[in-house]
C-alpha cells in the first residue's frame, strides 16, 4: 500500500492508484472533464491538475499514480486561476447554442463551468472549426462543440475494438473524424460525449433530457442482456441509455441496444386482434381461440393442438404458456425455436457436465488467462460477451484462441485463429483434446476427482489420429500445438461456443466435444468457465421454464415429474408430447390441426418454405406477435402482444443471471401483455377466473422448481438474481465418446446472425436498417471470380431445397469454399435453402 | 567580434546588439555557419531560446511565424492548453504583425505562455520559451509594430522541423514519442507503422539495438530513461503474435532498377524504402539462403536475436518486391561493373565482416586452435560449421563481438570461456548489459592483460597465450585511460583456443580501381558531402569522424554506398538510418537526375550536431513509476551447450503500456531563418 496526504487527509491506496482515485476515497473532489473511468486516461483537459510538494509543476491527478509520502494540494489560488483560464481557453469559439444543443441539461462542460465559476472570456481567436459532419449514418458530429477529450475515440477503440474514430488534423482545426467502414454504430461515442458533439440523429431534437423518464430494464435483443434504461415520454421510447456503474456492460451498448429500440413504437405494430384478418374485440378473439381449442380437442383430442413459446417472451410468460398448454389445453406439444440450437447444446452439456447453461457469470470471462471461442461470433451473437473477451485479452493479459470457419471481429485480437474447413469442427475439438494430453496440459488431480470415466477419456484421446485432424481441418500442426499450449498453459480457461456448433447438424454431439474440452482444459474448475451463446434474448429463460416436451419447468423430466405438476396444477397432464420436428410432421400428416405461435415466426426457421407450406395446412393458426408477416397473413386469429418495454417480467441471460425488465410504456394500441393473454385463455379454458399475476407466477416458479436455489438476489432496480457459483462435484463429469465428423462436399453456405441485427425484430427498427438494409451474401474473392460476380452484384444460390438471389459482398474474412449469409432478413429468404434444422448446406452459386 | 547579436539559448542571455562581443559557445561550436553549405543561418529559434546571428532579422515576424507553424503544423490538439492556447498565441502575434495589435496583447502572450506550462507534453509548452524571450528582449520591436512604426527588415526564409531528444539521438531518427504514445493507447499496430517509417527491421532493433536514444531521454532527468528499445520490441512482437499482416503496400513498379551489394541492415533497409517507392531491388548476398540479415544473421547470436523473428523481417522485405540472390559474392561471382551495366543504380552495403589482426606473436603461423577472428567464429557457429573451438577458450577484445564470442563459446560446449581485455570493465565498449549477461553465464574475465605471444605444443596446437599485465595511464583521444604494460609481469593463460575479436573491417576488394571509387585509410568508401563549418572555422563531423552531411553517392555516377562500409563499423540502427538516407538520395537521383540532400536532411544533421537533449535540464515531474525492465531467463543453464533460446523475454502488453505512460513526449520545434 502507498500512503499519501491529500488536502491534509491521509489515505492509503494500492500501488498504481492515481491521485484522482485516491482523492475520491477520502471524498476530496477534484474537477475533471476528460476523465472516464472505463477507458485509459487521456489527460487532455488538464483541469484536474494538483500541486505536489517538491514537484515544481502541477501534475494531472487523473493520470499520475501515487507515490509514497507525497503531499498533494488540490485547491489553491494558483490552481483555481489556471483551471479557470484553461476552461476559458476550452470555451474559445464554443458556440452559445446550449438551448438547442442535445446535451443541454446533461452537459459536463456546462457543469464544470458552473462549478469553477467560469463566467467570462479573456481570450479570442479565429474560429477555425470545421463544419458539422452530417454524412455519417445515424450519428452527427458538431466539431465546434468538441473539447477533444477523446472519450469517444477511446471507447470506440478500447472497449468495442472498432477503431473507427480518430483525431484528424492539427492544432485548433483538429476534429473527431471517422473511418466509416469500421463503425459498428454501437452509439457509445454518443453516450460518452460530455458535450453535444456526438449526436444520435434518431434522437436529435426529439426530447429534452430532463423531460424523459428513465425506466430500468434489460435489453432483450441478445442473451448478454445488457442493463439499460428506457428513456420514455408520452408512452414512447425516445432513447436507450445505460449506466457505467452497476451494470455488467459498464454502460456500453451495441447497435441493437443503442439504436434498435425503434421497433417498439413502430407504426406498423399489430395493435388490435383480428379474426380472419378482420379487426375484432379481444373478447371475440379469445372466444374464437377457446371455441376452436375445445372443438378440436373434442374431435381429435388435445394432441391435435400444438404451440410454440418464445425466447422473446419473459420467464413468467413462458411459464404461463407451457402451463396453458399442459394444464388448460392438455397438450404437451410445445416447443420453441431453441429446438434448432440451444436445446442441442443443452443436451450436450447436461449429459456430460450436468449443466443447463453457462457454468460461470460473464464477469469471469474478463479474468480468464486463455479464452477459446469455438464456432461463435460473440460480436454478433452476444456483444456483451465480446466486450468481456476484449477485457481479458486486451487489458488483463489473457490470450485468445478462435476456432471458426471464418474470420470474425475478434480475430484481430487472437493469438491463434484456427480457420477450420467446414464440417471439421468435431475433428478440431478432438485434435485439441489430444494435444492437450500429449503436451502435458492435463491436470491429473482435478480430472481424477471430477471425471467419472477417466480411463475412457484417455483411451479415446489416444485414439485420435492427429494426421487425420490436420487433413480434415486444413490446419497445420504448429497452429494446433500453439492453440493447445495457449489453452493448456492458462490457469483460468474460458470456453465460449455459439451457433456454428449448436445450430449445426449433430449440434448435440459437437457440444459434447466442447464439453469434453471444458473438462480437459480445466475450464470448469477454474475462474474461466463454459459459455454457450444462445441465439435470442431469453432462450435460457424459455429452456428454464420447460417450454419443450421433454421437461417440465426447472429441467424436471416430464415423464418423471408429471404427477407432481398434475397435483400442483390440479389437472391431469397428458402423456407424450411432440417437439418442433414432430409438430411439423404431424401438421403435414393432418394430425395437428391447431397451432399457436407465440412470438415465433417460422419464416426464420431452416427449410422455411416447408414450414410455410405446413402453416397453410393448419386448420386453426393462432399468431400472437407484434408485427405483421406472411405468417399473420395466414392466421385465423391474430393476438397483438407486447414488446419488453411494455411489460414487467424477468429475463435470464446466457450466464443464467435473472433480471427484471420494468414496464416503461403502456401496451401500444390495443395490444396486451403476452402473460395476460395466456392467463386469460387459461381462465376461459378452465372456466375459472385466472387473473394475470406476476408475483403469483414467480412464486409458483419458485415453489415448483429448484432453478433459483441458493441464488442471491440484489435489491436493485432490476432485482438481479445470480445463481449459486458452479463447482464441479466429485465424479460429476462425464467425458462423452463421440465419433468424428462426416465431412462435407462442395461449396458450403453457412448462416448465422449479422452483427448489425438481432433476429428479425431489428429489421422493424429504422436505425439498424439504415446501416444494414438488406442481407448481403459474403463470399471469398476467388469464389466470386469463379461465379463471375463482383461486389454488389447479384448472386444466385441454389441448394437442395431452393434457390434465392441476393447481393454479393466480397469479403477477405471468408475463406474459399465457404459462403456466409445473415439469417436476419426474411426478404432474402436464405432460410429456404437450409435443410431441416441445419445452419449449413451445400450450394451452387452463379451470377444472378 | 562575435557572430551572434543576441542569444537566450540555454536560458543564458547574451546581448551584443549594442556592441560587445560576448561569445555564445553553442553558436560558435555546435551550429554551422550555413544551413546547407551555401545559405547563411541568420537566426535560430527553438525550445531553449533564440540565437540571432543577423540583427536585421525581424524577430517579431519570426516569433509570429514560429507560433503559426507550431499551431498549424505540429500541435497534436490532444490537450486543451496546447490546442487552444497556441491558437490564441498565433492569432495574437498575427494581429501585432498586421499592425492591429495592442500593448495588452503582450500580456496575453505571457499569460498564454504561462498556461502552456500545463500542457500534456513539451511541444506547445517549449514553443512559448523563445516567444516570451522575444517579448522580453525585443519589446521595442513589438511596440514599433503596435505603434505603426515598424521598419522593413531583412527578408528571410524559414526552415522548420519538429524533433525530440530521443528521436534526434536515434541514428535512424525514429519518431519515438509517437510510437510510444501509440503503445500507451494500446495501438500496437499503429506504433509499428510509425516505427517502420524509419526502421524496417523493428524486431531486430527492438532486441539488439544499443539504444543511444535512451541516453538522450528526458525522463532520465526525473528518474530513469524510458525503456524505448523494449517498447519497440513490444510493437513488433504484437504483429506476429497476432498473425497480423504487415500493412505496407509498395507503389506500382517503376522501370528503374537497383542492385544492392549485401543483405545486411543497410542493404535491407535501402531495399525496403526503394521497394516502397516502387523501385525493384535485387540484393546480392554472399551468404547462403536462410542467412539474410548480414551481420545480424551471422554476427548476433540467436539467444539475442531469434532467427525466425529476423527471418520474418527479411521475408517481409522480400515480399515487398525485393529479390535476394544468395550465395553470390560481388567481386567473385559477379563484378561491380557488371552490376553497373545491368542496373540503373548500385548501392554498396557489404558490411564489415573481416576481423582485424591482433598483432600477437605467432598469429600468422596457422596454429591449430588459433582462430581467424570473432566474427568468423560467430558466423561458423551459427551456420553449424566446424569452428575449430576446443574446451578452454580465450577471446581477446572488449566490444560486443568479443562478448558474443565468449557467450557463444559456452553454448558451443566450452568448459571455460575467458575474456582477455587490456583495460578494465569500465572501459569496455561492449554494452554493460551484455557484459552482465556474460558474467551471469559463467564467463571468466581477465582485465588489464595484453596477449603477446601464442604458446603451442609440438603439434602446433595452441596451449596458451602469454600476456602482460597492464595498468591505466593518462586518457587518450577517446577519453579512456590508456593502458600501459607493466614491465616483467608476463604470465601465461592456458587455453586450447584463442579468438581475436578486437574489431572488424569491411572487405572492399570488389571495388576495383577502374571504378574510380576511393577508399579511405580506415577502409571505408569515400562518398560526396556538403562541407559544414562552425563559426570557429572547424569542419563539422559525425561521431565517427565522417563529414556531417554526406550525400552517400560515390565518385562513380550511379553508384552509392551505405552501412558499415561507408560509416565505419557501427550499429544496426546507424546503418539503417544511413541506408534510409541513401534510398532517398537514390530516388532523387532517379527522379530528378541529381543526388542531393534536402532541407530536411540538413536540418536533421544540424540538430544532431547541436544536440537536442540537455542532461542538465531540471525536469519537474513526479517520479512515481519506476523504469520497467523486461524479464529474462536467469541462471547458467540458459547458456548450456546448444541452448540458443532467447534470453530476454520482452514485455506483456500491459507492462508496455505502463512503461509507455512514463514517456514525457518531449517534442520541440526548431526554426532556422536563412
Amino acid at each position: 500500500m502507498v500512503n499519501l496526504t491529500i488536502d491534509g487527509r491521509s489515505v492509503s491506496v494500492p500501488k498504481g492508484t492515481t491521485i484522482l482515485e485516491a482523492a475520491r476515497q477520502v471524498d476530496v473532489h477534484i474537477p475533471t472533464l476528460c476523465w472516464l473511468e472505463k477507458v485509459s486516461t487521456t489527460g487532455a483537459c488538464r483541469i484536474c491538475a494538483v500541486e505536489i510538494e517538491g514537484v515544481d509543476r502541477a501534475m494531472t491527478a487523473c493520470d499520475t499514480p501515487v507515490k509514497d509520502g507525497i503531499v498533494v494540494t488540490t485547491q489553491s489560488d494558483k490552481l483555481t486561476k489556471s483551471r479557470k483560464q484553461i476552461m476559458e481557453l476550452i470555451l474559445v469559439n464554443h458556440p452559445l447554442d446550449c438551448p438547442v444543443c442535445d446535451a443541454g441539461g446533461e452537459c459536463d462542460l456546462q457543469d464544470v463551468c458552473y462549478e469553477l465559476d467560469v463566467t467570462r472570456q479573456e481570450f479570442k481567436a479565429e474560429d477555425v472549426n470545421p463544419a458539422v459532419i452530417d454524412h455519417w449514418p445515424l450519428i452527427q458530429q458538431v466539431p465546434n462543440r468538441c473539447i477533444l477529450c477523446e472519450k469517444c475515440v477511446k471507447v470506440c477503440y478500447e472497449l468495442i475494438g472498432a477503431d473507427a474514430l480518430f483525431v484528424n488534423d492539427k492544432g485548433d482545426r483538429a476534429f473527431i473524424d471517422k473511418k466509416v467502414e469500421n463503425c459498428t454504430y454501437c452509439g457509445n461515442c454518443v453516450s460518452v460525449c460530455p458535450t453535444g458533439t456526438m449526436i444520435s440523429k434518431p434522437f436529435k431534437f426529439k426530447a429534452r433530457p430532463w423531460a424523459l423518464k428513465k425506466v430500468p430494464s434489460v435489453c432483450t435483443y441478445c442473451p448478454s442482456q445488457c442493463q439499460i434504461d428506457l428513456n420514455v415520454k408520452d408512452n414512447e421510447v425516445y432513447r436507450v441509455t445505460s449506466n457505467d456503474k452497476g451494470t455488467t456492460n459498464i454502460g456500453n451498448l451495441c447497435v441493437g441496444g443503442f439504436f434498435g429500440y425503434g421497433y417498439i413504437n413502430n407504426k406498423k405494430r399489430l395493435t388490435e386482434p383480428t379474426i380472419e384478418q378482420n379487426s375484432v374485440s379481444w373478447d371475440r378473439a379469445f372466444e374464437r381461440v377457446v371455441t376452436d381449442i375445445e372443438r378440436i380437442k373434442a374431435e381429435n383430442g388435445a394432441a391435435a393442438i400444438a404451440g410454440f413459446g418464445s425466447p422473446r417472451l419473459s420467464n413468467e410468460e413462458n411459464y404461463l404458456f407451457q402451463k396453458l398448454f399442459r394444464a388448460a389445453i392438455g397438450s404437451n406439444n410445445i416447443d420453441t425455436e431453441a429446438r434448432f440450437g440451444a436445446q442441442r447444446a443443452l443436451r450436450g452439456l447436461e449429459k456430460g457436465l450436468g449443466l443447463h447453461g453457462a457454468s460461470h457469470t460473464l464477469e469471469s470471462i474478463a479474468d480468464a488467462d486463455a479464452i477459446l471461442v469455438f464456432g461463435a461470433d460473440p460480436s454478433a451473437e452476444a456483444p456483451g460477451v465480446d466486450w468481456k473477451i476484449q477485457d481479458a485479452v486486451r487489458r488483463n493479459g489473457g490470450k485468445l484462441v478462435i476456432a471458426n470457419m471464418r474470420e470474425i471481429h475478434l480475430t484481430q485480437f487472437a493469438n491463434s485463429q484456427l480457420t477450420y474447413k467446414p464440417g471439421s469442427s468435431a475433428s478440431l475439438a478432438k485434435g485439441l483434446g489430444r494435444l492437450l494430453m500429449d503436451r502435458g496440459h492435463l491436470n491429473e488431480d482435478d480430472l481424477k476427482r471430477t471425471v467419472s470415466n477417466l480411463d475412457e477419456l484417455k483411451t479415446d484421446l489416444s485414439s485420435v489420429d492427429l494426421d487425420k485432424v490436420i487433413e480434415a481441418t486444413g490446419l497445420n500442426r504448429e497452429a494446433l500445438e500453439l492453440a493447445a499450449d495457449i489453452i493448456g498453459n492458462a490457469d483460468n480457461v474460458a470456453i465460449i461456443f455459439g451457433s456454428d456448433i449448436s445450430k449445426s447438424s449433430f449440434g448435440t454431439s459437437k457440444t459434447a466435444l466442447i464439453a469434453n474440452l471444458a473438462i480437459l482444459s480445466g475450464a470448469l474448475n477454474s475462474g474461466g468457465g463454459l459459455f454457450p451463446l444462445d441465439e435470442k434474448g431469453n432462450t435460457q429463460g424459455a429452456l428454464d421454464m420447460g417450454v419443450y416436451p421433454e421437461d417440465l419447468p426447472g429441467f424436471q423430466s416430464y415423464s418423471e415429474n408429471k404427477d407432481k405438476f398434475s397435483k400442483a396444477w390440479s389437472c391431469v397432464l397428458p402423456d407424450g408430447g411432440l417437439d418442433a420436428d414432430g409438430i411439423l410432421q404431424e401438421i403435414e400428416a393432418g394430425k395437428v390441426r391447431f397451432l399457436y405461435l407465440a412470438a415465433t415466426n417460422p419464416q426464420s426457421f431452416s427449410n422455411s418454405s416447408r414450414w410455410m407450406k405446413a402453416l397453410e395446412k393448419v386448420e386453426v393458426l393462432v399468431v400472437q406477435d407484434i408485427f405483421p408477416s406472411e405468417v399473420t397473413a395466414l392466421a385465423t386469429v391474430v393476438l397483438p402482444g407486447c414488446s419488453y418495454a411494455e411489460k414487467t417480467g424477468s429475463f435470464t441471460a446466457l450466464d443464467q443471471t435473472v433480471r427484471s425488465a420494468n414496464q416503461a410504456i403502456r401496451p401500444v394500441g390495443k395490444s396486451r401483455e403476452d402473460g395476460a393473454i395466456f392467463a386469460e385463455l387459461s381462465g376461459r379454458l378452465s372456466k375459472t377466473s385466472v387473473a394475470f399475476s406476476l408475483a403469483g407466477t414467480k412464486a409458483e416458479i419458485l415453489e415448483l422448481t429448484a432453478l433459483y436455489e441458493g441464488a442471491s438476489t440484489l435489491d436493485d432496480d432490476r432485482r438481479t438474481c445470480t445463481r449459486k457459483a458452479y463447482q464441479a462435484a466429485d465424479q460429476s463429469l462425464n467425458y462423452q465418446l463421440i465419433t468424428e465428423d462426416q465431412g462435407v462436399e462442395g461449396l458450403q453456405l453457412l448462416v448465422a446472425t449479422s452483427s448489425g441485427h438481432f433476429g428479425t425484430t431489428s429489421t422493424w427498427a429504422a436505425a439498424p436498417l439504415e446501416v444494414e438494409p438488406e442481407g448481403m451474401i459474403q463470399v471469398n474473392i476467388e469464389d466470386a471470380k469463379g461465379a463471375g460476380v463482383a461486389d454488389g452484384e447479384l448472386l444466385k444460390l441454389t441448394s437442395a431445397t431452393g434457390t434465392i438471389t441476393g447481393k454479393v459482398l466480397v469479403s477477405g474474412k471468408i475463406p474459399q469454399g465457404l459462403v456466409f449469409s445473415p439469417n436476419n432478413f426474411i426478404a432474402l429468404g436464405v432460410q429456404q435453402l437450409m435443410p431441416d434444422g441445419e445452419n449449413m448446406t451445400s450450394v451452387q452459386i452463379a451470377k444472378g | 567580434m562575435s557572430q551572434v547579436a543576441f542569444s537566450s539559448w540555454g536560458r543564458q542571455v547574451i546581448d551584443n546588439r549594442q556592441g560587445g562581443d560576448a561569445e555564445v559557445e553553442v553558436a560558435k561550436k555546435k551550429l554551422p555557419v550555413t544551413f546547407d553549405g551555401e545559405k547563411q543561418i541568420s537566426a535560430f529559434m527553438g525550445w531553449d531560446g533564440l540565437i540571432l546571428n543577423d540583427p536585421n532579422v525581424d524577430v517579431v515576424a519570426m516569433a509570429a511565424e514560429y507560433a503559426e507553424r507550431v499551431q498549424e503544423d505540429y500541435c497534436c490538439a490532444k490537450c486543451s492548453p496546447g490546442r487552444k492556447g497556441t491558437r490564441v498565441m498565433q492569432d495574437t502575434l498575427a494581429r501585432i504583425v498586421s499592425g492591429k495589435g495592442e500593448e495588452s496583447d503582450l500580456d496575453t502572450i505571457e499569460n498564454i505562455a504561462e498556461l502552456l506550462q500545463n500542457c500534456k507534453c513539451t511541444l506547445c509548452q517549449t514553443s512559448a520559451t523563445p516567444i516570451v524571450d522575444t517579448v522580453k528582449h525585443f519589446r521595442d520591436d513589438y511596440l514599433a509594430y503596435i505603434n505603426g512604426t515598424a521598419k522593413e527588415k531583412k527578408a528571410v526564409d524559414y526552415k522548420v522541423k519538429m524533433t525530440a531528444p530521443c528521436q534526434d539521438k536515434c541514428p535512424s531518427h525514429i519518431d519515438i514519442p509517437a510510437y510510444i504514445e501509440a503503445i500507451k493507447n494500446r495501438r500496437f499496430d499503429e506504433s509499428l507503422s510509425i516505427i517502420r517509417e524509419s526502421m524496417p527491421l523493428p524486431a531486430v532493433c527492438g532486441r539488439v539495438c544499443p539504444h543511444p536514444c535512451e541516453t538522450a531521454c528526458r525522463r532520465a532527468n526525473v528518474d530513469d530513461p524510458i525503456n524505448i528499445m523494449v517498447l519497440k520490441r513490444t510493437a513488433s512482437d504484437y504483429e506476429w503474435q497476432h498473425n497480423h499482416q504487415p500493412p505496407m503496400i509498395s507503389k506500382p513498379k517503376r522501370d528503374k532498377t537497383v542492385a544492392i551489394v549485401g543483405a545486411g541492415p543497410a542493404g535491407l533497409a535501402a531495399a525496403y524504402y526503394l521497394a516502397l517507392e516502387g523501385y525493384p531491388c535485387t540484393i546480392y548476398e554472399a551468404l547462403p539462403e536462410g542467412f539474410g540479415g548480414g551481420m545480424i544473421a551471422v554476427g548476433i547470436p540467436a539467444y539475442r536475436m531469434p532467427r525466425h523473428i529476423l527471418q520474418r523481417d527479411v521475408d517481409i522485405i522480400s515480399a515487398m518486391g525485393v529479390e535476394i540472390i544468395y550465395d553470390t559474392r560481388v567481386g567473385t561471382d559477379i563484378s561491380l561493373m557488371e552490376l553497373k551495366e545491368k542496373f540503373d543504380a548500385v548501392l554498396m552495403a557489404p558490411g564489415a565482416h573481416k576481423s582485424k589482426p591482433m598483432g600477437v606473436e605467432g598469429e600468422d603461423e596457422g596454429y591449430k586452435g588459433f582462430l581467424e577472428g570473432g566474427i568468423e567464429f560467430l558466423r561458423e557457429a551459427y551456420m553449424g560449421k566446424p569452428t575449430g573451438m576446443g574446451k578452454k577458450v580465450c577471446v581477446v577484445g572488449g566490444g560486443n563481438t568479443a562478448i558474443d564470442c565468449v557467450r557463444v563459446a559456452l553454448r558451443e560446449g566450452a568448459d571455460d570461456s575467458i575474456l582477455l581485455y587490456r583495460r578494465t570493465r569500465n572501459e569496455m565498449p561492449a554494452d554493460s548489459w551484455e557484459i552482465d549477461g556474460a558474467d551471469e553465464e559463467g564467463v571468466q574475465f581477465e582485465f588489464l592483460v595484453l596477449p603477446k605471444k601464442i604458446i603451442v605444443d609440438d603439434n602446433r596446437q595452441v596451449t596458451g597465450v602469454e600476456c602482460v599485465r597492464m595498468e591505466l595511464g593518462e586518457p587518450d583521444d577517446s577519453g579512456r585511460r590508456r593502458p600501459q604494460p607493466v614491465e616483467g609481469s608476463e604470465f601465461v593463460v592456458e587455453c586450447d583456443t584463442l579468438i581475436p575479436a578486437i574489431g572488424q573491417d569491411p572487405e572492399l576488394s570488389f571495388i576495383t580501381e577502374d571504378t574510380g571509387i576511393e577508399i579511405t585509410r580506415w577502409n571505408t568508401v569515400v562518398t560526396k558531402f556538403v562541407a559544414q563549418k562552425n563559426a570557429a572555422g572547424r569542419d563539422l563531423n559525425d561521431e565517427m569522424g565522417n563529414p556531417l552531411s554526406r550525400v552517400l553517392v560515390t565518385d562513380m555516377d550511379g553508384v552509392f554506398a551505405s552501412g558499415d562500409a561507408e560509416i565505419g563499423p557501427l550499429t544496426v540502427v546507424a546503418c539503417v538510418g544511413n541506408a534510409h538516407r541513401a534510398a532517398k538520395v537514390i530516388q532523387r537521383w532517379f527522379e530528378e537526375g541529381e543526388a542531393y540532400l534536402t532541407d530536411e536532411d540538413f536540418h536533421e544533421d544540424i540538430l544532431t550536431h547541436l544536440g537536442v537533449y540537455d542532461k542538465d535540464e531540471e525536469v519537474p515531474w513526479l517520479d512515481a513509476v519506476k523504469r520497467f525492465d523486461q524479464k529474462e531467463v536467469h541462471g547458467k543453464e540458459r547458456a548450456s551447450e546448444g541452448n540458443y533460446n532467447e534470453v530476454e523475454l520482452g514485455f506483456s502488453d500491459t507492462d508496455a503500456v505502463i512503461e509507455a505512460e512514463r514517456c514525457l513526449r518531449c517534442y520541440r520545434v526548431s526554426m532556422i531563418a536563412v
